[in-house]
């Protein structure tokens, strides 16, 4: 009786010690990363929130409540800001289909591929402030664009000087500047398709448009989503730059994007409470997208 | 008690869902601990100060140009030979971040101990940062002028060291392509305008103009200004008593308009940079005129090294008989330098500032920078351009800039409305409205 009991204990012990190391070691792996995580993403998050919730100026430090985020909703160029977000959210299918397009030709093994791969891929290595500056000239009113415009017969367009066509140039720059990124996931996406269900498609006879429907996408479902989750927050959080260098905001505030209101209010206005509450906005919105994405797209790349 | 080997496991694969509603959760539960009363960081707190031992930290945004090597220079070679053993590092930022960068070192209440500023607006929103001087800088007083640009509610911030103004800088070689008279610029609006349609009729642009940033109306209303109000206005909105629903202020707006759309301008002016492109195409022979600065850019130095003898210069046009007979050059404190709150040792940084401002030191900026020095004693003959000479004749008759009176906030929107203007997205009118709005 006593024997048995002693190995049941035994073996428990060692059981319980060999759990304690692993959950030890696991907790020494993951430390350093939630320190990261929590001491620069959640800490500054929770201190930007609390900080949207205070005053500016004189009132510095002091608890307004949702005053801030009452200034944004009367501000136009906030609103302006917003709007141009629903456009970016407009321009994504563009900005997906881009490189999802041009990875099936890679895919595809259209003459040339090798070379094109590394071109399209060229772009994304650049700084935003050159791309910006390279863009300027090319788009400039006297530039090269309205010079072939001009020889064409056709009028020329102050792409970066007309409010209504400035946001356009501005979106459809950083979408060529930044597709070759989504082109490498692509591809990625792609070397995981299973061979065996194109051939087994091509044995049945499914044209092209039939194969890539039934079986391309529904296979890099997973790949598309990711691309378009990225793609969005890639558009929300990184064309500060093109913005800043192309347009400056201008013209009449038509180019603002959250990001650069939170700048332009944290600096130059010296209103920091405001841009905190500004970017809590952005943050709320990056997080409704995402999730609503995921959402959609699961559902729209799912093979019926 | 001692969780199970799949217990974490499983645990730990959470359904994104969850996770989703975890984040989500974050700012929320900040929101509740801010409403609970949690304290926000105090600007202004102090402690930061670079200064003490023996080192002081001023930032600008000149020292790294070679023009102004000589002046700093001087500056600290004259402060080391009062304070031996204290250390001076000249910190230059790049000028389109600095109020960004300041005002984050502010937030944070660290930085420098002496900060360059251009006056009005961005020194006046800040004045809670910087000490007042008026009871340490009175033998610079008399020296020194264009000090109104640096006083916030009677209290001086900042000591300056060149003035800004906004002459009307013009190109003799065009204005003779044009079949006009290279050594009588305009006078006044009617001139300009014929001026300006021969220009056109040239192939030239009558103005260079650069928007992208909305600066061209601020260069336009201080410009234009003189030539619009009668002096009791002048006063009047200097003094915070602006009625932008007068003729004259609609004047000056109806007047932007009319002549962007007349074609006084190169193309694309909402899109092309002041900062340098309008001023390079001046440079370069591409337009007639342009509303230029006196101080640190832009200037007669800087035009007179591509067009020489072809510089010309004449002061803001009478635009409005009825109130004006003759006009003047409006001009003011360009940039200074104020002492931040947190120094260590405020005596020690007023010093410095006086060291910055001596008149060695800005005779050197004057010379090689081209900036007008803020100093009056600063010998102006040794230089020969002509443009300079007359420049420095018509400051004694100077009045401040009507634009810098403006706060940030309102300088901001009129650099917006001025881009919808042009663009036909907004009318005078309107414009009116929304500043009068916002100038309260």
């Amino acid at each position: 009786m006593v024997q048995p009991a002693t190995a049941r204990r035994s073996t428990t012990a060692v059981r319980r010690r060999h759990l304690g190391e692993h959950q030890i070691a696991a907790l020494v792996l993951v430390t350093p990363a939630l320190l990261i995580i929590v001491g620069l993403r959640i800490v500054p998050l929770v201190l930007g929130a609390q900080y949207s919730l205070t005053g500016d100026g004189d009132r510095n430090g002091l608890f307004v409540g949702l005053a801030n985020y009452r200034t944004l909703l009367d501000d136009p160029v906030f609103r302006t800001a917003v709007r141009n977000v629903g456009l970016l959210f407009l321009a994504l299918p563009v900005a997906v289909a881009v490189p999802g397009l041009l990875a099936t030709f890679l895919f595809l093994k259209v003459p040339g591929h090798r070379f094109y791969r590394s071109v399209y891929f060229f772009p994304v290595v650049l700084s935003p402030v050159i791309i910006g500056a390279i863009f300027n000239i090319l788009l400039s009113f006297d530039g090269p664009l309205n010079q072939l415009l001009g020889k064409a017969g056709l009028a020329p367009v102050d792409w970066l000087g007309n409010s209504h066509v400035a946001i356009l140039s501005v979106i459809g720059v950083h979408i060529w500047a930044t597709f070759g990124m989504a082109l490498v996931i692509f591809m990625a996406g792609f070397s995981t398709l299973d061979q065996s269900l194109l051939d087994a498609a091509r044995c049945d006879g499914a044209t092209l448009p039939q194969t890539v429907w039934h079986v391309v996408i529904p296979e890099l479902s997973r790949t598309i989503q990711f691309v378009f989750v990225t793609t969005m927050i890639g558009m929300l959080t990184g064309m500060f730059g093109l913005v800043y260098v192309m347009t400056a905001g201008g013209p009449g505030g038509a180019t603002y994007l959250p990001e650069f209101y939170i700048w332009v209010t944290q600096g130059q206005m010296n209103s920091p409470a405001l841009a905190s509450a500004a970017s809590m906005v952005l943050f709320v919105l990056m997080l409704l997208v995402g999730l609503a994405q995921i959402r959609l797209i699961k559902r729209a790349t799912k093979e019926v | 008690m001692m969780p199970t080997a799949s217990g974490p496991t499983t645990r730990g694969i959470r359904s994104p869902r969850r996770g989703w509603f975890a984040a989500a959760l974050v700012p929320a539960l900040a929101l509740v601990s801010a409403a609970c009363g949690a304290a926000a960081p105090q600007t202004q707190s102090g402690g930061g100060a670079s200064a003490g031992g023996g080192k002081l930290v001023v930032w600008d945004w000149h020292s790294g140009d070679a023009t102004t090597k000589e002046y700093y220079a001087k500056a600290k070679s004259d402060f080391e030979a009062k304070h031996p053993g204290v250390q001076v590092e000249f910190v230059a930022q790049p000028y389109d971040q600095y109020y960004t960068l300041l005002g984050t070192a502010i937030q944070a209440g660290k930085g420098p101990d002496i900060s360059m500023f251009n006056g009005g607006a961005q020194m006046r929103d800040r004045v809670s940062s910087l000490l007042p001087l008026d009871d340490k800088v009175g033998d610079l007083k008399d020296r020194l002028v264009g000090w109104d640009a640096f006083r916030k509610d009677s209290a001086t911030y900042a000591v300056p060291v060149t003035l800004q103004g906004f002459p009307f800088y013009y190109n003799k070689a065009v204005y003779k392509k044009a079949g006009l008279d290279p050594e009588t610029p305009p006078k006044t609006l009617t001139e300009l305008q014929t001026t300006c349609a021969a220009i056109k009729k040239s192939g030239n642009a009558c103005f260079n103009l650069g928007n992208k940033e909305g600066l061209g109306i601020e260069f336009f209303l201080s410009g234009f200004g003189p030539g619009v109000f009668s002096p009791a206005q002048y006063d009047a909105w200097l003094a915070g008593k602006r009625d932008w629903k007068s003729p004259e202020v609609k004047q000056i707006f109806d007047l932007w308009k009319k002549t962007n759309d007349e074609g006084w301008y190169n193309k694309g002016v909402n899109s092309t940079a002041m900062f340098m492109d309008q001023f390079t195409m001046f440079s370069g022979g591409k337009g007639g005129n342009v509303i230029g600065l006196i101080s640190d850019t832009a200037h007669w130095k800087s035009f007179d090294e591509f067009l020489g003898p072809d510089l010309g210069v004449y002061k803001p046009p009478v635009s409005n008989p009825a109130n004006v007979t003759s006009t003047f050059l409006p001009a003011e404190g360009g940039i200074g330098y104020g002492v931040m709150k947190w120094t260590k040792d405020p005596a020690l940084a007023v010093d410095l500032v006086k060291s910055l401002a001596s008149t060695d030191a800005e005779k050197s900026f004057f010379e090689k920078a081209g900036a007008i020095a803020a100093d009056k004693t600063v010998d102006t003959k040794s230089v020969d351009v002509k443009a300079a000479g007359e420049i420095v004749s018509w400051l004694p008759d100077s009045k401040p800039l009507l634009h810098t009176a403006l706060s940030a906030k309102t300088l901001d929107l009129m650099h917006r409305l001025s881009q919808q203007l042009i663009s036909g997205d907004v009318t005078v009118d309107q414009v009116l409205t929304q500043l009068a709005a916002s100038d309260k």
